[in-house]
């Protein structure tokens, strides 16, 4: 269940797996590894665009 | 049917959720006016680029917005809360801004964070934007996204937790008063910017061998100058998110000295002006004057709750002449700033610390036993937060410039970055003529020349 509440009823923090920090903890960091993949990703694109005869003199 | 007369309490619950609810609009509203502030500066960018380069340019202004978001979620908005003190985080102060802690999401008992977070990260993003202009038709695209999330997620928010928070050292120990962020956002990105500026080098065919510069000229310059108004309208919820919203009190400053959107409202409209007129004085041209515009605001943000309007207009007019100055004295010196982001930002917000050191000094501190506004605090700040950007912007830029991670190679931006990088073209019927694929070599220019586009036939 990603509800870390059963009631609305005295509710506070009600974002998706609140109460699970393990899996709270495990979204984090594959989102911090996406954004970093997003980087390494336009370094390769940039590395064979370069590298393109279409662009070569 | 009779209705229930309210009890006290329930009348004062209900005033205390109304308050609340109209923060969070009037903060959703200021988010949403700063969004403007990034279609002006993709529109500027787009207009400032030639044909050539005009998506790639695009492209870097948008992604570098689409990197601040998640970096300023994952540390930046700790950063914030943690670093007012100076280099050493305060773990239990910000331990409700770590990226899992119970506030840092949907949270029905905290209307607060997540506003001001995202206020905070179109703040991020606007420094991000200021330096992106500079560095566009040569730098690479993913070493402007690292350095962008340096200086969005970590360096500008470092100096607006120390200049620009009511517990910064800057204002308690120096009595440094910038109510619209004039050295954390403006200052911090021009320095920053210069910084990378001198690293990444010049576009191939600015400066001649023989030490005369040519003009590179975008390709709509109508684009630039209607992203720059553009600019300006996303400034007044820029200024909105410098001014605290108490529910049922008066606005205060971000320091909690009483102030009015009344304030605001009189010194950016009367800077405004004097900075379109400053720069029209100075270059009688359209790119320069919107430019004056921005610079107007940036040098009196500073003292925006208390100066004088006409004296908000002296100041921008002359913050806004100077500038231009500015920029070509750094041309003479060989650095490619592409749409004057140093003079503008960095000079700008520099000079209107500075000034505000000799007009504003005196207003006292509402935080005890921390001193008046003072010149030396004033000036003390501008050259404390310079630093703060210029010092990773340079030595961060050197570091990739040495690793050959910083600049595209000289093929590819004779070429055009849009032919290399984007598998799209901003104006196909134009393609056919070799707009697109325009190649200036250095040894082809004359001194003095005009680099453009090669119009359709």
């Amino acid at each position: 269940m990603s509800s870390p509440i059963s009631s609305w009823e005295g509710a506070s923090t009600v974002f998706t797996f609140a109460d699970k920090p393990m899996v709270l903890g495990f979204i984090l960091v594959v989102a911090v590894a996406l954004t970093i993949f997003a980087i390494y990703a336009t370094v390769r694109h940039e590395q064979v665009s370069y590298k393109s005869p279409m662009i070569k003199k | 049917m009779e209705q229930a007369t309210p009890t006290l309490e329930e009348l004062q619950q209900l005033i205390q959720m109304s308050n609340t609810i109209n923060m969070e609009i009037f903060y959703w509203w200021c988010i949403a006016l700063m969004m403007v502030i990034h279609a002006g500066f993709l529109s500027y960018e787009i207009g400032a680029s030639r044909l050539k380069n005009a998506l790639t340019a695009g492209v870097k202004n948008i992604l570098a917005f689409a990197f601040i978001v998640p970096t300023f979620f994952f540390f930046g908005w700790w950063i914030y809360n943690g670093f007012s003190g100076g280099l050493i985080p305060d773990l239990d102060g910000a331990a409700a801004s770590l990226p899992w802690a119970s506030s840092m999401g949907p949270n029905i008992t905290d209307n607060a964070t997540g506003i001001f977070w995202a206020a905070f990260v179109l703040f991020a993003a606007t420094t991000a934007s200021i330096m992106s202009g500079a560095l566009i038709e040569r730098t690479r695209m993913s070493a402007f996204i690292v350095l962008a999330i340096i200086l969005g997620s970590g360096v500008w928010i470092l100096g607006a937790a120390w200049s620009w928070h009511p517990a910064g050292w800057l204002t308690t120990e120096w009595g440094f008063h910038d109510v619209g962020a004039a050295g954390c956002v403006h200052t911090i990105a021009g320095f920053f910017t210069l910084g990378v500026v001198m690293n990444v080098g010049a576009r191939i065919g600015r400066f001649n061998a023989d030490g005369s510069s040519n003009n590179i000229v975008g390709h709509s310059m109508p684009m630039s100058v209607i992203g720059l108004m553009l600019v300006i309208v996303g400034f007044f919820g820029f200024l909105g998110g410098c001014i605290i919203y108490n529910g049922g009190g008066q606005w205060t400053n971000i320091y909690g000295q009483p102030a009015t959107l009344s304030a605001f409202a009189f010194n950016t409209l009367m800077g405004f002006s004097g900075g379109l007129i400053g720069a029209y004085l100075t270059t009688r041209e359209p790119f320069w004057m919107m430019s004056g515009g921005l610079i107007g605001i940036v040098s009196v943000a500073p003292g925006l709750d208390v100066y004088y309007p006409p004296l908000a207009f002296v100041i921008g007019m002359g913050v806004a002449a100077a500038a231009p100055l500015v920029h070509k004295f750094l041309g003479k010196r060989g650095i490619d700033d592409a749409v004057g982001a140093f003079a503008v930002h960095g000079f700008g917000g520099f000079a209107g610390l500075v000034l505000s050191g000799i007009f504003i000094a005196g207003y006292p501190n509402v935080i005890e036993g921390s001193p008046a506004v003072n010149f030396l605090g004033q000036t003390g700040g501008a050259i404390v937060l310079a630093a703060l950007g210029f010092i990773p912007g340079y030595f961060i830029s050197l570091l990739m410039k040495k690793m050959g991670v910083l600049r595209v190679p000289a093929h590819a931006e004779e070429r055009g970055l849009d032919l290399v990088e984007v598998p799209a073209q901003a104006y196909p019927e134009w393609a056919i003529t070799g707009a697109s694929i325009t190649t200036v070599s250095e040894s082809e220019v004359r001194p003095n020349t005009i680099i453009g586009e090669t119009k359709p036939a």
